[in-house]
């Protein structure tokens, strides 16, 4: 598995990272305008309108330009080599979803931290990164931010092997390749399924894990607790964001799980080329 | 076991029709089978059944006595009849993904193939004509030490000078140890390839045997057979 | 090679060795080129010519020392032999095709004749 995502990624690199050196460009564009505020009316704000339509134009292009990659495989003469790999379904999805995670993460991280950079570059008075650490944490806790990225990892893999299999369901469905777009169908319709299957599950089991306390209980009974300890109850508690609902999360991992093994089954036992 | 390939009552249907209808064929081990037959006589069906890239509606297939999966996809060497390889690689890289994904794969062998097809390794596979691509495609093949060897339509398309280097390559780097099925509508480029021929027509084989025996018994070549049965001028 | 006839490929590169024997062009105790190298000239499968090789030596017309490769016979009777069956298989070639352009045998017999002794004369 790890050899094919070697060449997935060789494959990939040389498009996605061009994407990227756009994507910082127009930053830079963003960040020299808005610090010169006398332009701001004129050439200025055309200027920051195109690269904000850009820059969502660009991160939507590097998904449809990842997303497709799988779906090339099912669709294009290429699959002819993928497919005749030794390789088994589950290790193929396994890469494919591991160099799509890969990409987002790393675009992700550049994009932030060239953000970060810009900021200290740019800002008016003298900017000092350890203030900001310390504001950003006196909302959110280490663990908040862990469990919050582990969760936004886990969404994004959940979205993308939902995406991956509505793929292969639709491959495996309609023969004809010129209805392949009818994948996307299927994936409204499955992404709403399990939308509603979750809202009823998080209804049917409304007991929740708190991060900061390790406390388990439904909401009533973590919210009195946090009263019943004093004033310090924090915000972000408060509003909820970090109390995880069990049974809707273990349905995720579930989720997560059948959907990857479905896929590989589909691509390794029933798909025709 | 001596057969490489058994193929059991073997049907693929699709929505309207019917692909390959009941086919039965064993294959002997070091035997280059020929299977002719017309465009959409169920050749292509058939190997990619073999290759893992199709699902039979009904029947069995065993490679080396196993069904078709992981196991048979290392031990079976493929030339399909398109630009399988990776759009975005050089040669070089092509290499590298047989060498890192077929254990059987010779490269000392892959760069002599290289030299004989009049290609190097640094050229982009994007870039190739028809003819070339051929003919990387059967070297990164050939270069494979495998059980068995599958070639779909090895010529169809190439010109003369491609076709004959690529018929060299196919007699010079066949190995008595292992196994080949050759599909074609070329056959007089072809016949004198093979140990045993296979005519197959509309999903259904009409004819097969040892090529030698069927030339003797019919005091023909294998061509005027093949004009017989599918009545080509 | 372009194999033409309606003859299994094995007869006709057998009648290729046959040929270059009985002409002298290959001699007794020469040695014939390996299976692979020959099937590499003649374009043609291995298999094939491990045959052509197995039927010469059943007629012994070749014989195959282990670990050595495949010779022609040294025995002068054998190739004698062969060169007698050669120009017999054209002699009776050349009468079925005189025999059906409708000469008869006194009229092939006077016309070799008169053939001879231009051929003698000049």
């Amino acid at each position: 598995m790890v050899k094919l995502m070697k060449y997935e990624i060789k494959g990939t690199y040389k498009i996605l990272l061009g994407i990227l050196a756009l994507v910082l460009i127009l930053i830079t564009g963003i960040y020299m305008y808005s610090r010169d505020s006398s332009n701001f009316l004129n050439f200025g704000a055309i200027f920051m309108t195109l690269s904000v339509l850009v820059l969502f134009g660009t991160s939507l292009a590097t998904f449809l330009y990842i997303v497709s990659s799988f779906k090339n495989e099912l669709y294009e003469d290429r699959g002819y080599l993928t497919f005749t790999l030794p390789l088994t379904g589950n290790q193929i999805v396994g890469a494919k979803l591991l160099v799509a995670m890969f990409w987002f993460f790393i675009l992700g991280l550049a994009i932030f931290l060239y953000n970060l950079m810009m900021i200290s570059i740019f800002s008016t008075s003298e900017f000092d990164f350890s203030e900001l650490f310390k504001a950003v944490g006196q909302v959110v806790s280490v663990k908040e931010i862990i469990i919050g990225v582990i969760g936004g990892i886990f969404n994004l893999a959940n979205f993308f092997i939902l995406i991956y299999f509505s793929m292969a369901l639709g491959r495996v469905t309609f023969r004809n390749k010129k209805i392949g777009g009818l994948w996307f169908v299927i994936f409204l319709v499955l992404s709403g399924l399990l939308a509603f299957i979750q809202v009823q599950i998080i209804e049917l089991f409304p007991y929740y894990f708190d991060i900061n306390t390790f406390k388990m209980g439904t909401m009533e009974e973590l919210y009195n607790f946090e009263i019943s300890i004093g004033n310090e109850v924090s915000i972000s508690s408060e509003t909820g964001i970090f109390k995880l609902n069990i049974a809707s999360s273990i349905y995720n991992i579930i989720e997560l799980i059948v959907l990857y093994l479905g896929t590989a089954y589909l691509i390794e036992k029933k798909i025709d080329l | 076991m001596s057969n490489i390939v058994e193929i059991n009552n073997l049907t693929k249907k699709y929505a309207n029709k019917t692909a390959l209808d009941n086919v039965n064929l064993n294959i002997e081990r070091g035997k280059v089978v020929g299977i002719l037959g017309p465009n959409g006589s169920g050749k292509t069906t058939l190997i990619k059944i073999l290759t893992g890239l199709l699902r039979q509606t009904s029947g069995e297939v065993l490679i080396d006595g196993n069904k078709v999966g992981v196991k048979t996809k290392s031990a079976v060497s493929y030339l399909p009849d398109r630009n399988f390889l990776y759009k975005w690689m050089r040669i070089e890289d092509a290499s590298h993904m047989y060498k890192d994904f077929y254990t059987d794969f010779d490269e000392a062998k892959f760069n002599e193939l290289l030299a004989f097809m009049n290609l190097n390794r640094s050229m982009k596979i994007d870039s190739l004509s028809k003819g070339m691509h051929e003919k990387l495609n059967l070297a990164l093949v050939l270069s494979r030490n495998a059980k068995l060897y599958i070639l779909d339509e090895p010529i169809a398309g190439v010109d003369p000078v491609a076709r004959d280097q690529i018929l060299d390559a196919i007699i010079n780097n066949y190995n008595e140890d292992s196994s080949m099925i050759i599909t074609t509508h070329l056959v007089r480029d072809m016949e004198s390839m093979f140990d045993e021929v296979v005519f197959l027509k509309d999903g259904q084989i009409v004819l097969t045997g040892n090529a030698e025996a069927l030339r003797e018994e019919k005091a023909k070549q294998i061509e005027e057979i093949y004009k017989e049965i599918f009545g080509e001028g | 090679m372009e194999f033409n006839s309606n003859l299994p490929i094995y007869i006709q590169i057998m009648n290729l060795i046959k040929t270059k024997i009985a002409s002298g062009e290959l001699n007794g105790g020469d040695k014939l080129p390996s299976v692979r190298e020959f099937s590499k000239e003649m374009k043609v499968n291995p298999n094939t010519i491990q045959r052509v090789y197995q039927e010469l030596e059943r007629e012994k017309l070749v014989f195959t020392q282990r670990g050595m490769g495949t010779f022609v016979t040294e025995d002068t009777d054998i190739i004698k032999n062969l060169k007698k069956d050669r120009a017999a298989e054209l002699i009776n070639q050349f009468f079925l095709d005189m025999g059906s352009l409708g000469f008869r045998i006194d009229a092939i017999k006077k016309m070799v004749s008169e053939w001879t002794n231009k051929e003698e004369s000049i």
